[in-house]
């Protein structure tokens, strides 16, 4: 019997009209261009600069924050009313003011009078900016005296473990592969059943003695192969074109990739059993997707999170499978070293796919 | 089993949808080998009640036996001996007829020599070797109600439920829809029909009307039409059906 309905889904799958051009689509997709899009790498900040000391120093300094490559120059200013005017009109994201005797003070290594004004209005990129302005005064002070004796105000000892470039890229590749993954294994098989529910062939099957689980385990079969082709598909191309590689054993992506595909498939299922037609299921999983991705740490910190929406990331599947994924991936860390993950995901799993075989019907 | 007189035995069914009562009490039995015609206007509960039957839907009160099986607790055994074909077209557009023919006689249990046998023989009766790898999506209706039939009795079942089968095709179609049903019969297979065709009424051994969730009359077409002192049974139905109350 599961010969045959197994024959049956994967022939379904390889006719739909977009399916399987979807399963090659997603991984090009996900390693190519989400990449960039999702990047908080920033470029391109916006300068002012009021030069009330007109020095070789002064400019100096700003030869350094241009030079960095993060910075676009808009206008040297007179006067600090001038320098404010081009934040308001948003032509200038942030605003170097250096004050007269810059020269004589750093030259006596007595201080560093300049101030930073940064435009927050785009909370990210004004922390990054006014982050990579220090970097750069840091610089110039560095330049000034290799003996670094008169830089105490600037010591800030960065040191980044996993990711030394801050690469951003690197960072959200193992979490696209956890977005992919999840749409596939858990919302096109929602879908899927929905719309034979609405074919009505569903009830042709279900007037056959076929038993629940070979119906459904069926269904699921050939989500779990595509999502093991993109998972692969993924790391090929991570390594291939960024050069990424995973630092853990891959033997733990995919052990956990299966784990998530468990959690899934009882998410799917019951998505698909609580609704009759597939807009009430688009709703059910546009509401789970933004959730899940917005809830998981992937693209805010958990950490920082208020107390009440750590708690609920806990119910999260994706919150642990994204950290699984990027501990492997970026730490190289082993199921001893991130066994909470599989808990957690086993502990959802396996109260999803209980409600979910629970909530089959094949009669009502 | 087969000895048995009856082949559906029904008690006091009734089945609520919360405040709704879409099948009212209702008992009747259906004789082995008989075409046996469920009637009614839409909605006087005639889905409702053969869905119940085919162990689709579980009774809110009742009891019953179909093809010796318990309706409450032996549904998954009741499927294994029926066939069904609803009145929507419930065969895979997106594969092939052989495919679906395939898929159905594995789904019952059959070997793959089993079902190319079956295969063969079903497409030379339906005259369809031509369209074997056409998908079933393509067909006309006509087609597509025939291939249905025939894919429901892939397993040799004691009873077939027909579920408004001749719905939209013109009347030649009908008929010889109808010549397939009658070849059914005759081989000893059991034929629950619900129609709201009354000329296909005509053709029934035995046949009920369903009036809101009740069933109000059951016997043979002429005992029915002389009972009522009608000429057809449309005149049957129009006096048996006229005394409804309720709305669609």
């Amino acid at each position: 019997m599961w010969k045959y309905l197994l024959e049956k889904e994967f022939k379904q799958f390889f006719r739909d009209p977009g399916l399987p051009r979807m399963a090659l689509m997603f991984p090009v997709l996900m390693m190519l261009v989400f990449p960039f899009a999702v990047s908080m790498d920033i470029r391109n900040i916006n300068l002012a600069v009021v030069d009330n000391c007109m020095s070789k120093e002064s400019s100096l300094l700003i030869e350094k924050c241009t030079a960095s490559g993060y910075f676009r120059l808009v206008d040297i200013c007179q006067s600090p009313d001038e320098a404010q005017r081009l934040m308001d009109n948003n032509r200038a994201d942030a605003i170097i003011t250096i004050m007269p005797g810059f020269d004589k003070e750093t030259a006596l290594g007595t201080g560093l009078p300049a101030g930073i004004k940064v435009n927050t209005v785009n909370g990210t990129k004004g922390s990054i900016g006014s982050q990579y302005i220090l970097n750069c005064f840091r610089m110039y002070l560095a330049a000034k005296n290799p003996d670094t004796a008169s830089t105490p105000a600037f010591d800030i000892s960065d040191k980044y473990y996993f990711n030394p470039y801050m690469d951003y890229k690197l960072f959200m590749v193992p979490a696209l592969i956890v977005i992919a993954i999840t749409m596939i294994t858990a919302f096109l098989p929602a879908l899927n059943i929905v719309s034979e529910k609405e074919a009505g062939t569903i009830e042709q099957i279900n007037v056959t003695p076929v038993s629940k689980t070979a119906c459904i385990v069926c269904k699921m079969i050939p989500y779990w192969a595509i999502a093991f082709f993109i998972l692969t598909a993924c790391l090929v191309i991570a390594w291939a074109v960024f050069g990424y590689t995973c630092r853990g054993s891959i033997l733990w992506l995919y052990l956990y990739t299966a784990l998530d595909m468990i959690v899934m498939a009882g998410l799917g299922l019951l998505i698909s059993n609580y609704s009759n037609n597939a807009q009430q299921a688009m709703f059910l999983i546009w509401f789970f997707a933004v959730i899940f991705m917005l809830m998981s740490g992937i693209f805010t910190p958990i950490a920082s999170m208020p107390d009440w929406a750590k708690a609920i990331t806990f119910l999260n599947p994706m919150r642990y499978f994204a950290d699984a994924m990027r501990s492997v991936f970026l730490k190289g860390s082993n199921p001893l070293d991130i066994w909470y993950d599989a808990a957690g995901l086993a502990a959802l799993g396996s109260v999803m796919v209980t409600w979910s075989i629970l909530s089959y019907r094949k009669s009502e | 089993m087969d000895t048995e007189l009856n082949v559906i035995e029904i008690r006091n069914l009734t089945k609520k949808f919360g405040d709704f009562t879409a099948v009212d009490n209702i008992s009747f039995d259906v004789r082995r080998g008989e075409i046996f015609g469920f009637l009614g206007a839409n909605g006087a509960g005639k889905t409702t009640a053969m869905r119940i039957l085919c162990g689709l839907s579980r009774p809110t009160a009742g009891t019953g036996t179909v093809a010796g099986y318990d309706i409450w607790k032996e549904q998954e055994k009741i499927k294994r001996h029926i066939g069904y074909m609803s009145q929507k077209f419930s065969l895979y557009p997106d594969l092939t007829v052989k495919e679906n023919i395939r898929l159905f006689g594995g789904i019952y249990g059959l070997d793959d020599r089993e079902i190319n046998g079956k295969t063969s023989k079903m497409l030379s009766m339906l005259g369809m070797v031509q369209e074997k790898d056409k998908f079933a999506g393509e067909l006309p209706l006509g087609w597509k109600q025939k291939l249905s039939f025939c894919i429901a009795l892939i397993h040799e079942p004691r009873i077939i439920f027909l579920d408004e089968p001749t719905g939209g095709v013109d009347p030649e179609t009908r008929r010889r829809f109808w010549e397939l049903i009658y070849d059914t019969a005759e081989k000893g297979t059991t034929i629950f029909v619900t129609t709201h065709y009354m000329d296909e009424a005509e053709y029934c051994d035995r046949v009920s009307i369903m009036v809101d969730g009740r069933i109000a009359a059951l016997d043979t077409p002429e005992k029915l039409k002389c009972r009522f002192t009608a000429e057809t049974m449309d005149d049957v139905f129009r006096t048996v059906a006229g005394k409804a109350e309720r709305e669609e």
